[in-house]
């Protein structure tokens, strides 16, 4: 079969009424573009994230509408081609993080970012991804961690982190409340957070542990649309909490997992009942008010303005807006400032949806993150905080790209430094 | 040709048989549309569904289209908010709230209601036919339009300015006669009702659809839509 017709198939499986009164919704008016910091970055009309989803419009019209049929019979619109996959190949996975800003925008309020991501599951199955990414996907399966955490490394790593900072990492403790499941760029890029997130839990004395066969959750299934691996992924870490029988299982500073395994899971597959399901940005916020935590107050008050990022898939998609700025607000009362737009309404960082594992997707990922460069010059701050470390590392690749003086920190670092008592 | 003979036509059985596409046409799509099947979200809310879906209207219908300028969008294509608007406003007055349109209304339902004076919608009416134009060029010269923009969309641009302009003329009784514009006015209608349910114009009804997904799954998460 031609890889084509393996993307349409999918396409037309896929397409539930749910999607079709989306497609049905759209009027073609190109707002969407104009929240798209991907278009807006390099000004290339095709990054309109409408027209990421040209190839599933075209083929749930051809399927099943009268007007697609004629159109495609008059010539007046052409079927699905091989070509066509390569084509917006690039347009999906170099140029798309799956923010889902543009929905906010849209005048019918349809949610582009999930059918762009139907779009990616049909080129998926076609085998139409970018090498790279599908590099990492397969890494991921054969390996569990697209970085390269082995078994091994992942022994070795922790037994590191828990001699280096002198702090106990409780791994595959039964009966545990919480499990922590950290991301394969904490472990291998930004290990100082495996610490951080260490100190704040045995400070807050909650019951936790991590994992050795849960320990990866980033999902680069989720990020390529391959659902058959998605699942795959998720599951190994709800295997690991139920066999552990923990009550809750709690995202680390990762964005996309949390997306995967909180809101989208349950739709799916099985996911065990009465496991619950949280971000440490979260917990964080939770610590804090309950009091199990305690910040210095004003900590960073004298380092330059601060200023917070917010990450789609843990803010925008997933609500934990407010715990971060509760944080700051105690930590740096008088430096902490906000981004405009901020909040649900932020701009994406341009390194999420596997676009930073793409080496070729690189200069539109730097373009994108050029409107991130003049919010944040807007208004002079020296610190940039956030809670996702895909983030952090967009955020870190790229102040050295562009030469800037910024300091770039992980929420739970910034909390576990200025912890009392 | 005889215009009071063709008006006859147009405004008596061409109205009917149109009127008849048109409903059954819609009740087509949209059956063709559920008939795909909805699976159930069955991921555990956070916030209430209800609620997002009722902001996500709110937003919409309520508070989006008189400040635009909430979101930092605007600035970028003033045009399409502007114009967009202002078309569907002076949509909506002239074809629920001149006289002449509400008597349509009550032959077909069997009541009226109260309408605006005469002026008063004009002014709209002109309104929506200026952004019309104004949102034709807009396709033309915005890069993200001129992609977009195919013979179909041209096609339903065309299709819904021709009742517009001509219920326009008739009105000022500009350049021709009455009956002939009358005429015009009821072909080009009757055209514009066969073709909207071929068309993107339904969106009307799909809109709501979308919307309430949209602000169902921003009230799952307990994000403001």
């Amino acid at each position: 079969m031609e890889k084509s017709q393996t993307a349409v198939n999918t396409f037309v499986k896929e397409t539930g009424a749910w999607i079709a009164a989306q497609l049905e919704a759209c009027t073609r008016c190109g707002m969407c573009a104009e929240a798209c910091h991907f278009y807006q970055g390099t000004g290339n009309p095709e990054y309109a994230p409408v027209w990421k989803v040209e190839l599933l419009r075209r083929a749930y019209e051809q399927r099943f509408t009268l007007s697609g049929k004629f159109k495609l019979a008059l010539g007046l619109e052409k079927a699905v081609t091989d070509a066509d996959l390569t084509h917006w190949s690039e347009i999906d996975y170099y140029a798309c993080t799956m923010c889902n800003k543009c929905s906010m925008v849209c005048p019918m309020g349809i949610n582009l970012g999930p059918l762009i991501h139907d779009v990616r599951t049909g080129l998926s199955n076609a085998q139409a991804v970018p090498a790279d990414l599908h590099a990492a996907v397969e890494k991921q399966e054969h390996e569990g961690s697209p970085l390269g955490v082995t078994d091994a490394v992942f022994k070795q790593r922790i037994e590191w982190v828990a001699d280096e900072w002198e702090i106990e990492l409780p791994v595959d403790v039964k009966g545990a409340d919480t499990l922590v499941v950290f991301s394969s760029i904490e472990i291998m890029k930004f290990p100082t957070n495996l610490a951080a997130i260490a100190k704040i839990m045995n400070a807050a004395g909650e019951k936790w542990t991590i994992s050795t066969k849960g320990r990866e959750v980033v999902n680069f299934g989720f990020y390529e649309g391959n659902e058959e691996l998605t699942v795959l992924f998720a599951s190994r870490v709800f295997d690991a909490a139920k066999e552990l029988g923990v009550k809750r299982v709690m995202v680390t500073e990762c964005g996309h997992a949390y997306d995967a395994l909180r809101w989208s899971a349950a739709n799916w597959m099985p996911v065990p009942a009465g496991i619950e399901v949280t971000h440490i940005a979260g917990v964080l916020g939770e610590f804090v008010k309950s009091g199990r935590i305690k910040l210095k107050p004003g900590a960073y008050d004298n380092d330059g303005t601060i200023t917070f990022h917010d990450a789609c898939k843990i803010q925008r998609r997933g609500s934990h807006i407010q715990e971060p700025r509760d944080i700051l607000n105690i930590l740096a009362p008088k430096s902490f400032k906000e981004m405009t737009p901020n909040k649900e309404q932020a701009i994406c960082c341009g390194g999420g949806g596997g676009v930073i594992a793409i080496k070729d997707a690189d200069p539109v990922r730097y373009a994108a993150f050029e409107l991130k460069i003049d919010q944040v010059n807007q208004i002079g701050a020296k610190t940039v905080a956030m809670a996702c470390s895909n983030c952090r590392l967009q955020f870190t690749d790229c102040v050295q790209h562009f030469n800037l003086d910024w300091k770039v920190a992980g929420l739970a670092q910034l909390v576990a430094d200025a912890l009392v008592g | 040709m005889n215009w009071e003979n063709t008006l006859e036509f147009a405004r008596g059985p061409f109205f009917q048989v149109a009127l008849l596409v048109f409903v059954a046409g819609m009740a087509y799509r949209l059956v063709r549309v559920l008939a795909l099947g909805w699976q159930p979200d069955r991921v555990q809310a956070k916030g209430s569904r209800i609620g997002g879906v009722a902001v996500s209207f709110l937003k919409g219908i309520i508070i989006w289209p008189f400040i635009p300028w909430v979101k930092n969008t605007f600035n970028r294509n003033p045009i399409t908010y502007l114009a967009g608007g202002l078309f569907h406003l002076g949509l909506f007055v002239v074809i629920f709230l001149g006289t002449a349109h509400m008597l349509v209304w009550k032959s077909l339902l069997g009541f009226g209601w109260l309408t605006l004076p005469l002026p008063i919608v004009d002014w709209f009416a002109a309104g929506a036919i200026v952004a019309m134009i104004a949102l034709f060029i807009n396709r033309l010269v915005n890069p993200v339009l001129k992609l977009l923009t195919g013979p179909a969309e041209w096609l339903n641009w065309l299709i819904v300015f021709v009742p517009m302009v001509t219920g326009y003329m008739m009105t000022h009784h500009l350049w021709f006669q009455y009956e002939t514009l009358f005429s015009l006015h009821m072909l080009a209608v009757d055209v514009l009702l066969i073709w909207i349910p071929l068309s993107r114009i339904s969106h009307f009804m799909f809109y709501f659809f979308a919307k309430a997904i949209h602000g169902s799954d921003f009230g799952k998460r307990a994000v403001t839509p």
